[in-house]
This record gives C-alpha cells, structure tokens and sequence, in this order.
C-alpha cells in the first residue's frame, strides 16, 4: 500500500467516525433490564399446544422491545421453565426461578400454576398472568394472578344465552356438560355452570353432567344418555382427545348435538385429532377472545406483523392467538407501570398495582381482548365482559358472533 | 330394561379390552416374575407405530396392520435385549425397577420421537355400531372382545400345554435353576416381551380405532392393572372373567351411580375392587398359591 493510498483511507475512516458520531445522539439513553418467567408445558397434557401459545407470546415480547421498550429504555428478558402442567413440579420450581431471575412478572398456563403459587406470590410481591379463562377455586379478593377472560364457567354461560337466543322461544335450553375429575381446573368448569343452571332454570336445563378419564375408552353409552335427554349442547372445556371421544359417541349414536368447545381444546385442534375440521360442521368454540378465523380483523393484523416483521412462525389459529393476548396484556400492563413509574427501580408490586390503575384498552391489545378493567375484587375483569363465538362453516372457522355479553355469574 | 342390558354388554366389552392389555402384564409375568409397570406405555409405542405406517408411510391396514405387529415385537424384542437380558439372575426386583425406568424413557422418548401433537387415529374397525334392536354394540369394542377371548384361549394353551410355554412358566420360578436344566432364559424373557408388546398393539388399535393419538392413551395401563391383579398375575383365562367383572361394574357404576353423586365413581370402582381382592385373596381369582416347604 503507497503512502497515498494509505491517507486516503485513513481519511475515509475518520470521516465515517465523525459521520457516526453525528448522527448519535448526545446522551445514550441507558437501557433497563427486566426478567419475566414464563411457566410452560412442553411435555405435559397440553404438550401440544404449547409451542404454539411460547410461539405466540415470545414474539409479542421481541416485538414491544423493539418498538414501545426501545422508546422507553426498557428490555424484557425471559426465560421459560417447564412444569409438566403439574404443580408439584411448579412449586419445586418456584424457588429456584425466583433467585435465578428476580423477575417482575410470571407469565402462567394453567391451573397447576394457579394452585402452586397462589400462596406464594402475594408473599413474593410479584404477579403471574395467565392466558387461560379464570377458575372459580381462585376468585379471591386481592389476587396476584391475573386472567384476561371471566371464568370458564362465565364463557360457557354466555355461549348458552347466545345459543338460547339464536333458537329462539321461551324453554330453557337443554344443555350436557362433559367433564373429568382428572383435574381441579375441569370439576371447576363444570360446578360453575351447574350452579348457575341451579339459580337460572328458565334459562339452562342442565340435563346431564358426565365425568370422563382425559383419554376415555368409549363414550357411545354416555352419549346415549345425552341424546335421550334431549339435550340441545353439549359443553366440553377439558381436552381435545375428550372431544374426539364424544363425537365418535355421538356419531355412533346417529346425533349431531353442537359441542362448545373453549380455546385450549378448540375447533382446529379438535378438528386436528378428528382428522378434519369438516367433522366439527356446526360445532362451536367461544372465548372472550379474538376468534382466529379467516376474516380480516385487527388480531389478524397484528399477527401478520409478528409473523412479518419478528419471527412468528406459528400458524393463525386459537392457540397462536391466546399467547398473543396473553403477552399483549402482559407487556401492556408493564407499558402503564413504566408511564406511571418510571423506568427505574420497577417491581412486580408496581406493575400489580398498574393492573388496577388503568383499563387494558382493546386497541392496546390489537383486537385480541375486550378493554380489561381489573379491580382488587377478582383476578378477572368483573365488569362489561364479553365472548366471541366461532362455528365451522363449509369447513372453515367463521366468526359467529363477536361482543356476546356474559350475564352475571355468582361465585361457587 | 333394554338400556340396561346394553349398559351391561358394552361394560363387559370395555372389560375385555382392559383384558387384552391385561395379558401384557401376564405373559411377561409369566415367564420372568417381572411386574411390567411400563405396559401402558408398550401400548402407545403400538399406537404410534400403527399410526405410523398408516398415516404418515400411507401403507394400506391390509399391510401395515401385520407390519405393525412384526415392528412392535422387535421393538419388545430390543427392550429385552438392550434393559433386560444382563439382569438375568439378579433379583427380580432390579428388574421391575428397569420397568419403572422404561415408562419414563418410553415417554420421553414419543415425545422426542413423534412430538407431541394430538393425532387422529386410523379408523381400524367399523364406525358404524351394531345395532340389536334398541341395543347398540361399538364395533370395535365388539371385535376386540372376540380377538380377546381368541388370544386368551391360545395363550393359555401355548403356556399349559407346549414345551416352550412350560419352560417359560419354569423360567419365571428360578432363572438359574431353569439355565441349569438347559432351558434358555434369554429367549423365554425375550419372547414375552415381543408377546407383550404384539398384545399391546392389538389393545391400542382397539382402544384407539377412530380416536386420537397422544401419549395420554397409556393411561389404560393403569386401567387394566387391576384386571391383572383381580384375575392373579398367572392366569391369562382368569383375565377374562375378571375383565368381565370389572368391566360391568365399571359401566353400571358410571351410568347408573356416577349421575347421582356428580362424580366419576366409575373410574375409582376397579381400584376399589382391586384392594377388596387384595385384601381378601392376595393371589388373586386364579393366581397360584406357593407352597413352600420346609
């Protein structure tokens, strides 16, 4: 190299230091640093789903550090553990996750969550949220678990008033729930939606509640029951291989009684395990949350843009959708705790205390939840609660009904 | 009067596929005194394979049923080979705790294997059921109980009266005695095991036909350990009366019982059964009496 040549690119280099410098701003906004702890099941019951739903929040959590934290100087780091779905494995757990990342929020799944830290975390001042619907065995005051969507039981509620009303008449409508004692979570299901069928016979004739294993043998004679009791839905929030179960039973019996499903054991993964969504024609799924059907709806737009623009590789379905919400409101929550705290020194008692301060609009969860307004009475939204409804038509989920009001539901 | 009747047939067919199952424990039982706790999960290794020759190699049932069966025993085969076969002569406890092992492992090891997305199951048998009048019958179920009682009354030949069925009952009494009589330990253990896992195949394509696949199916492992215990670990004919029983029970109980208290009693009443036969005759129905003399 000649000498020339040398200052020349000596030269070259100085002026792209001073070009960079430039263009940098005066002061580097320092950058916090916040750890979640997400709970996930790899191996467990929901197996399945689950790399769908981690799929779903995770990119939400990329997504809010690249534009909303980038802004605010704060970066969500998070880790996932895997709990089997088993709260045994939780509780042993928790401690170690609790030294290891001191996080400000935990990000749950399921009831086995709810169960092993319920006690633990008003203690350790952090809150968890859920992306499930709540369970009435944790409709306490002052919670530090929180649920985007009322209680199974709520959803089932406002389905059934929707289907009454879409049939139209003065007879209450003739409704089987199908359930298993396999878990807490689903004896919930069904005790909330028998007492309200207690308090509101002219709405809900609770003609048959059948517990079942979570991978039944035969169902042909339960479902026989059913169709004798003339029974005009049939409520199953469990499991997808409950589901299949039912419809063979169904089938072999010659029936065709709708079947509300929720969104951990929806349409395309029960359509999945049938070998077809056309199985599922006239079936429903409802949730108070966004319906991931084809029609094009903010949801769907944003889901886009997460697949677009930050790496989601999981397809557009009810499970997708459910980690979306739940790492919209997640990272929303902590968006208002920042506004009202600063970005320094943030606790999971400050982002609690944000959950209450301030309702969750629909338009800063995309579409994908109702306005959320929590109060310390309940770990879910007590007021102006709503559910969608999806059916499949033609083989595809449409969106049935979107908005349907839930009636007030006593605790049990 | 025609409901209850039918309630009866359909408990008594659900009995013999907890019987079929039931014979996995048995024949391994049998020929080794081993207590094989991961038969459940023999079971869907079956399922998948079935699963998987079926649906994903798309091979007609005509040939991937046989073909299944033929993997699933070399699958037993390599169980055998690969846990078991260095623990011949060692307590046989150590073995049953491999068992222990191996349900773990086998778990693991559909998940890693083929994920752990729920799979729609080929459809084996007729969806259609048998209709007797008012009565309806599944036709898998129906189908599965005549393969049952078929496998039972071969079975029980093969181990009362053949040579090689003998020499595996005397395997099972003392595997070094059995060695130093000339009887080759090894292969009697191996060949209950590719038995037990042929026996599981059969009960998950019965059990499964139409359903839905996922690991949660092991679960009629447990439902058809108290088949085994109710009938005695030795006897494989017991296995049908006792799956008879314990099937009816189980379905008068869930449509009869369950509807009044709200519960799943009907899940409970097998086990309930099982302690009461404990209690009352450790053996068993048709399990051996040891006598041992001083």
């Amino acid at each position: 190299m000649t000498y020339q040549s040398k200052r020349g690119l000596r030269g070259l280099l100085t002026a792209g230091a001073l070009a960079v410098a430039a263009t940098m701003p005066l002061k580097v906004q320092a950058e916090e640093t916040y750890n979640l702890a997400l709970l996930s099941d790899f191996s467990g019951p929901y197996a399945d789903i689950m790399p769908i739903l981690a799929g779903g929040r995770e990119a939400v959590f990329t997504w809010w550090n690249e534009t909303r934290g980038r802004e605010l100087g704060v970066k969500l780091n998070y880790k996932n553990y895997e709990t089997r779905y088993d709260a045994a494995q939780v509780a042993s757990l928790w401690p170690g996750i609790k030294s290891e990342l001191d996080p400000i929020a935990v990000v749950g799944l399921g009831g086995p969550d709810v169960a092993a830290l319920s006690e633990r975390l008003p203690e350790d001042k952090i809150p968890m949220f859920m992306a499930t619907a709540a369970y009435g065995f944790a409709w306490q005051p002052d919670a530090w678990i929180f649920n985007p969507r009322p209680t199974y039981s709520h959803e089932s509620v406002g389905f059934l008033n929707w289907m009454r009303e879409q049939r139209g008449g003065d007879e209450p409508l003739k409704v089987a729930i199908l359930a298993s004692e396999a878990s807490p979570a689903y004896v919930d299901m069904a005790k909330g939606l028998e007492l309200y069928a207690e308090e509101h016979p002219e709405e809900i004739d609770l003609v048959e509640v059948i517990y079942t294993e979570v991978q039944p043998t035969d169902l042909t004679g339960q479902m026989r029951r059913v169709v004798r009791a003339g029974a005009e839905a049939l409520v199953i929030q469990t499991n997808t291989s409950i589901v299949v179960a039912a419809k063979r039973g169904l089938q072999a019996n010659g029936a065709n009684i709708p079947i509300m499903m929720s969104s951990h054991n929806g349409l395309p993964a029960s359509g999945g395990a049938l070998g077809g969504l056309e199985q599922l024609e006239g079936d429903f799924e409802a949730y108070g949350m966004a319906i991931a059907a084809d029609e094009d709806t903010p949801a769907r737009q944003f889901y886009e843009t997460l697949v677009a623009d930050y790496g989601l590789e999981a397809p557009w379905n009810v499970v997708t959708a459910m980690g979306i919400s739940q790492g919209l409101y997640t990272v929303t929550v902590i968006n208002h705790a920042i506004e009202a705290n600063g970005a320094e020194g943030l606790t999971g008692e400050m982002v609690r205390e944000a959950l209450f301060a301030k309702p969750i609009t629909t338009e800063e969860t995309h579409g994908f939840l109702p306005t959320l307004s929590f109060t310390p009475e309940a770990p879910f939204p007590l007021q102006g609660l709503k559910v969608n409804v999806g059916t499949v038509k033609d083989g595809k989920i449409t969106i049935e009904a979107t908005g349907v009001d839930v009636p007030h539901v006593e605790k049990w | 009067m025609v409901y209850f009747i039918n309630d009866i047939i359909t408990g008594a067919l659900i009995g013999l596929l907890y019987s079929l199952v039931a014979m996995g424990f048995v024949v391994i039982y049998r020929a080794s005194k081993v207590f094989n706790f991961a038969q459940g999960e023999l079971v869907i290794i079956g399922g998948f394979i079935v699963w998987f020759t079926t649906m994903q190699a798309g091979l007609s049932l005509w040939l991937s049923i046989p073909l299944s069966l033929v993997l699933a025993g070399l699958v037993g085969y390599a169980i055998e080979r690969i846990f078991l076969t260095k623990l011949i002569g060692e307590s046989v406890f150590s073995m049953v705790m491999v068992t222990v092992g191996l349900l773990i492992l086998l778990r693991g090891l559909v998940l890693l294997v083929f994920g752990p997305a729920v799979r729609p199951f080929p459809i084996i048998f007729p969806l259609k059921p048998l209709f007797l009048g008012d009565m309806l019958i599944p036709m898998n179920l129906l189908i599965g109980g005549i393969i049952t009682i078929v496998a039972a009354v071969g079975l029980s030949w093969f181990f009362n009266r053949t040579r090689s069925g003998l020499r595996m009952t005397a395997v099972a009494e003392d595997h070094v005695v059995a060695s130093s009589m000339g009887i080759s330990v090894k292969g009697s253990i191996a060949f209950a095991w590719v038995l037990g896992a042929i026996l599981s195949t059969i009960g998950a394509m019965i059990f499964l036909s139409g359903k839905s696949l996922t690991f949660l199916a092991s679960d009629i492992g447990f439902a058809a350990l108290p088949v085994a215990l109710f009938a005695g670990l030795e006897s494989i004919g017991g296995l049908i009366l006792a799956g008879v029983i314990i099937g009816i029970v189980q379905s008068l109980t869930t449509n009869y019982l369950d509807p009044l208290i709200g519960g799943s009693l009907g899940s409970v009443v097998p086990y309930i059964i099982m302690l009461a036969i404990l209690l009352i005759r450790p053996t068993g129905l048709f399990g051996w009496r040891t006598i041992e003399r001083v």
